[in-house]
């Protein structure tokens, strides 16, 4: 018995606390800015597909991060953007700016949960949240992968979440989030890659179980600690045109 | 029932004209009943209706009457913690060339947490939701309203908005029901960024729809944000729009509710006369009856079964006819509700109400029995004997009722009484219907004295047939009485609704010429109380730069609710307005108040607000904004018509503040001096009509349509003229019917020593005349006094306007050829019975 305890204390801490785990996935996909290019394909429960790309630009990290999201195509939609500016006890705020109408308007936090623009995101999935706004438990440690379950602290569209984490470079592979009626959508990271030492998932599939429709996302260009100001993630920078 | 199958049924079959007649007279009662009534609910339905189905799961409704309010009251909203969701809309609806078009500009991100769109084919129908909210021309329309026009996703929609003329597209088509069913399913949806833009609305929203987190109690929340939001604004669940709009409307509801009770009244007196004349025709029959051993009570029984069976038939077909007429009236009652009153709805199904069904059974059957009590008691009363013996029938011209005298002369003193008395209401209503049974009970005795005044006219004109109609009146007055007193009361009330319509016109032109004295009034719409486009407050500059323009002056009107009534603002530059416009004060000093009003001292109430809402001179009102409470006392009262719920004054620079609103529904303009209207027209156009929505309307156009409005309010003169049109032809068919069968010896007797079949048909016809001109010479009598009382009801509890009496002398020359030739026309039947009758039988009754 006494070996058995002096065992479980000498295995790292991290491999136990879920919290530990989370942080040390934050810490190792740590990086002070990010940009990418992106390609959505959103294929619908008829099989119909529509395709649009966006830019996506992030200052800071986890917790504290400013990311600006503008869309580049189709033509029609060309301009419209997404300001998130992320705070380590709350909910992020966010605004959209739609160019033809030469206004931006904030997102609401009763809207978080609805479909962002048509994608099988939400807004509320678009958010960095810290790591001290959920409630952590490991369910299982098994096929080189952990599985946890998450519980926001705060008010979310999920009422928990169901992560698996590689163990041996710390990265999401799949993450399950249910709502108050069960399973609402899928999130599947693939393809993964190191980029300026950082493991990189160049592709996430989410699934809508309810629509059963599903979006992809392709990270194209993606590059990591570029220089950017926090002077490009106001209003007023959302609000100028590309 | 053997009484029925032996004695009823034979006759009815024998008179099945009549009895159709009989009928007719509950047909027409009801049907005007339920078709008036059930085309107003339908109107008023459709409009619940859609206020239900746009409202989705919204169970409170914030607004700030219809000016709408500043963005940021909707993060206010959404703090609250008992707030589930909070979503903005801005409603309006556009003329689409055909039916109207309701707009709900809506936040596409979040509506969906309060209301369902139901789309085509799956979801994705809203062809790419990014595309919808980045493209301000995107629109969802329902299928219906795609399926009539030819619209698929995709399809362009050209539509006039304030940025100018633009080209929609269909981005979504929603499924019928639920939502799409709203306004009769003509509906669309769009974007409410976008509808700011395209209606003028700047960063306003019109409305907050709110869901509450479930286990909130309502009245808690509306509490909540009540206090959150101050008293400016109204905190109500979504079906107090429809209390509303049924209050704004419920003057053309009482209006339409005079007129079918009346009809039904009216009715009533076709039955008691056709039932008389059936007394007349079966005395005999009912001597046989005693004779054998019938009772007094089984001979009542039998005439008011007769009656009741004749009263659930006319029922019946009557609420058939009157959902017909409901069908028919209520597309026209719904458009004269909205260009009115400025409030969206369209009637699409019938709503039929079983209470008000059940009403109508249970007044036909009544009215029925009512009208047949007089008649079957008097042929309960028939002596056996005498009615065996062959002979006139004495019990129809038993000449006048001294009593009946007695008691028209003291209702007719009290109705004088009541009217000179009229503080309370309850006494000048009193008086009316003192009046109206006065006249009816004096009915008998003022035909027979007319009848005596128009004998030696009638003998003058063909002295045998003259002296023989004249007489047939003189000798049984009552015989002919039921007719005279649905004919004078359908009259009446026609006098007195034209008399009304006429005061009404005459006092409306009298406003017109003092108060829309400018030369254009420029508007967003081609009518005036369209309120759905405003245009920004700085167009006024622009205005004012245009060459030949002396004067702009920018007015913006309202709905808010003060005193818990729905009533119009009109702030306008009260400075400018008084300089150009002098309405003679009610109450009041005419410059002192106009000073006071500039200066924001105080706030001129219209006549009618004050009269409906029992508002006084210094009173202070409490006028809701979104600011908060502004208080104002009353400085002047003037007779405005511009709502029938009543108006008040403020100047325009006091509303901006308190309302954060410097929008402008009309612009009325003034030319200069020399300059060419015509041209100053052309240029306001040519400056600004390309880049939005804007119309040029002249001061005679703006009369035109204020009067076109009247004309519709007063519409209903016309069922009215229209149901004592048939009143005559039916009451006048059936006098002379019994007139003739009264008269058969008397007719048989001149036939037999020579008389002309020509003379006998003289006769009949100048019968029918005599009895269309005392009809008509009694009905524009009471219809003087009926429009004295109503005048002072429109007066006191309708408009609350001070109409001056003016005798409708226009509608009293028509009516009188229209009456007389109707009685002639249903005197060619009778008549040509008469002359083709069997002499021996006719002289076999002596």
């Amino acid at each position: 018995m006494s070996k058995l305890l002096l065992f479980l204390l000498a295995l790292p801490v991290f491999s136990q606390d879920p919290r530990q785990i989370i942080l040390e996935v934050q810490k190792r996909q740590h990086s002070d800015s990010q940009r990418y290019e992106g390609t959505l394909e959103v294929t619908s429960q008829g099989n119909q597909v529509a395709t649009k790309r966006w830019v996506y630009q992030r200052i800071g990290s986890f917790g504290n991060s400013k990311a600006i999201l503008r869309f580049t195509a189709p033509a029609e939609v060309k301009g419209v953007g997404l300001l998130i500016v992320n705070h380590p006890d709350r909910a992020s705020d966010q605004w959209m700016w739609r160019p033809a109408i030469g206004r931006d308007q904030r997102i609401a936090l009763q809207d978080r949960s609805t479909r962002f623009f048509g994608t099988d995101f939400s807004f509320e999935d678009l958010e960095e949240r810290d790591v001290d706004q959920y409630d952590y438990k490991l369910l299982a440690d098994e096929g080189g992968m952990w599985k946890l379950e998450s519980r926001p602290r705060k008010s979310s569209q999920y009422e928990y979440s169901y992560f698996w984490i590689k163990k041996d470079n710390y990265t999401f592979v799949k993450i399950e989030a249910y709502n108050k009626k069960g399973l609402v959508r899928t999130i599947d990271y693939k393809n993964y890659e190191q980029i300026k030492g950082i493991w990189t998932a160049r592709l996430t599939e989410v699934y809508d179980v309810v629509r059963k429709s599903r979006t992809i996302l392709k990270y194209e260009k993606l590059e990591y600690n570029l220089p950017m100001k926090d002077d490009d993630f106001t209003l007023q920078a959302l609000r100028r045109d590309l | 029932m053997i009484l029925l199958r032996l004695i009823s049924w034979p006759y009815a079959c024998k008179h099945l004209l009549r009895v159709l007649l009989t009928t007719a007279g509950i047909v027409l009662g009801v049907g005007v009943f339920v078709g008036m009534r059930t085309a107003n609910k339908s109107v008023l339905a459709a409009f619940n209706q859609t206020i239900d189905r746009i409202a989705g799961a919204s169970q409170l409704q914030v607004t700030a009457g219809d000016a709408g309010f500043d963005e940021d009251v909707l993060d206010k909203i959404r703090e609250l913690p008992e707030v589930r969701a909070a979503a903005p809309v801005i409603e309006a609806t556009v003329g689409t060339g055909q039916n109207n078009l309701l707009v709900l500009g809506v936040d596409m991100l979040g509506d969906r947490n309060i209301r369902n769109y139901d789309l085509e084919g799956n979801d994705e129908a809203i062809d790419d939701p990014l595309i919808f909210l980045a493209q301000p021309d995107s629109l969802m329309v329902t299928k219906k309203f795609a399926d009539e026009r030819g619209l698929k996703v995709n399809s362009k929609l050209p539509m006039r908005t304030m940025q100018g003329d633009q080209v929609f597209t269909v981005r979504g088509i929603m499924k019928p029901g639920g939502l799409a069913n709203a306004f009769g399913g003509d509906l669309a949806i769009m974007d409410i960024y976008a509808a700011q833009k395209m209606f003028g609305r700047g960063r306003k929203f019109d409305r907050i729809d709110i869901a509450l987190e479930e286990g909130t109690a309502l009245e808690g929340a509306t509490g909540k944000l009540q206090t959150l939001l101050g008293s400016g604004f109204q905190v109500e669940p979504p079906s107090s729009r429809g209390q509303q709009f049924e209050s704004t409307s419920r003057m053309y509801a009482l209006a339409s509710n005079i007129t079918s009770v009346f009809a039904l009244f009216i009715g009533m007196f076709i039955i008691y006369n056709t039932f008389a004349i059936a007394v007349t025709e079966r005395r005999s029959e009912i001597g046989i009856l005693r004779a054998l051993g019938a009772t007094r009570g089984q001979i009542r029984t039998l005439f008011l079964t007769e009656s009741a069976i004749a009263g659930l038939a006319g029922t019946c077909v009557g609420v058939l006819f009157g959902i017909a007429m409901a069908r028919a009236m209520s597309g026209y009652i719904g458009g004269m509700l909205t260009e009115i009153y400025g409030v969206a709805q369209s009637p699409g199904d019938l709503t039929l109400d079983p209470w008000l069904i059940g009403t109508a059974v249970a007044m036909g059957l009544v009215t029925s029995l009512v009208a047949a009590v007089i008649p079957a008691r008097s042929a309960a009363g028939v002596d056996p004997v005498k009615a065996l013996q062959k002979g006139g029938f004495q019990s129809l011209g038993e000449g006048e009722n001294r009593a009946r005298r007695r008691w028209a002369l003291a209702f007719g003193v009290a109705s004088v009484v009541a009217f000179a008395f009229n503080r309370f209401w309850f006494v000048t209503y009193a008086g009316f219907i003192l009046a109206i049974l006065a006249a009816v009970l004096l009915s008998p005795a003022l035909s027979f004295w007319l009848s005596r005044a128009l004998r030696p006219l009638l003998a003058g004109l063909r002295p045998v047939e003259g002296a023989l109609a004249a007489d047939s009146l003189i000798q049984a007055p009552r015989r002919t009485s039921g007719t005279i007193a649905a004919l004078m009361l359908s009259l009446a009330l026609v006098i007195s609704l034209g008399g009304l319509a006429r005061s009404s016109y005459d006092s409306l032109a009298e406003w017109m010429r003092i108060a829309l004295n400018p030369d254009f009034f420029v508007t967003t719409a081609e009518t005036l109380s369209s309120r759905s486009f405003v245009f920004p407050g700085s167009l006024a500059d622009g205005l004012r730069g245009i060459d030949g323009v002396a004067e702009v002056q920018p007015v913006r009107s309202v709905r808010v609710m003060v005193k818990n009534a729905p009533i119009m603002i009109i702030a306008g530059d009260i400075g400018m307005i008084a300089k150009r416009v002098h309405l003679p004060p009610v109450e009041g000093n005419s410059e002192e108040m106009y000073r006071l009003a500039a200066e924001e001292k105080g706030v001129v109430v219209s006549a009618n607000f004050a009269r409906l809402h029992n508002a006084h001179m210094g009173e202070v009102l409490e006028i809701p904004t979104p600011a908060g409470i502004l208080r104002l006392p009353i400085v002047g009262v003037v007779d405005d018509f511009s709502d029938q719920q009543g108006t008040l004054l403020l100047n325009r620079a006091l509303f901006i503040r308190y309302w954060h609103d410097d929008s402008v529904n009309v612009f009325r303009v003034y030319v200069a001096p020399g300059a060419d209207a015509p041209q100053v027209r052309q240029r306001i156009l040519q400056a600004f009509g390309g880049q939005q929505r804007l119309f040029v309307l002249t001061n005679r156009e703006v009369r035109d349509f204020i009067t076109k409005l009247t004309d519709q309010w007063f519409g209903l003169t016309n069922v009215q003229t229209a149901v004592a049109v048939l009143v005559a032809i039916l009451g006048i068919v059936n006098a002379l019917t019994v007139s003739i069968t009264d008269r058969r010896r008397e007719l048989g007797v001149l036939q037999a020593v020579g008389g002309l079949r020509n003379q006998i048909r003289h006769t009949i016809w100048m019968e029918a005349i005599a009895i269309g001109i005392i009809g008509v010479a009694l009905g524009l009598a009471l219809g003087a006094v009926q429009l004295f009382y109503s005048i002072e009801i429109a007066r006191r509890d309708l408009v609350g306007i001070s109409i001056d009496y003016a005798y409708p002398f226009q509608t009293a020359l028509i009516l009188i050829p229209v009456i007389l030739g109707s009685a002639l026309l249903a005197a060619l039947g009778p008549a040509e019975s008469a002359v083709r009758g069997s002499l021996i039988e006719a002289l076999e009754y002596e």
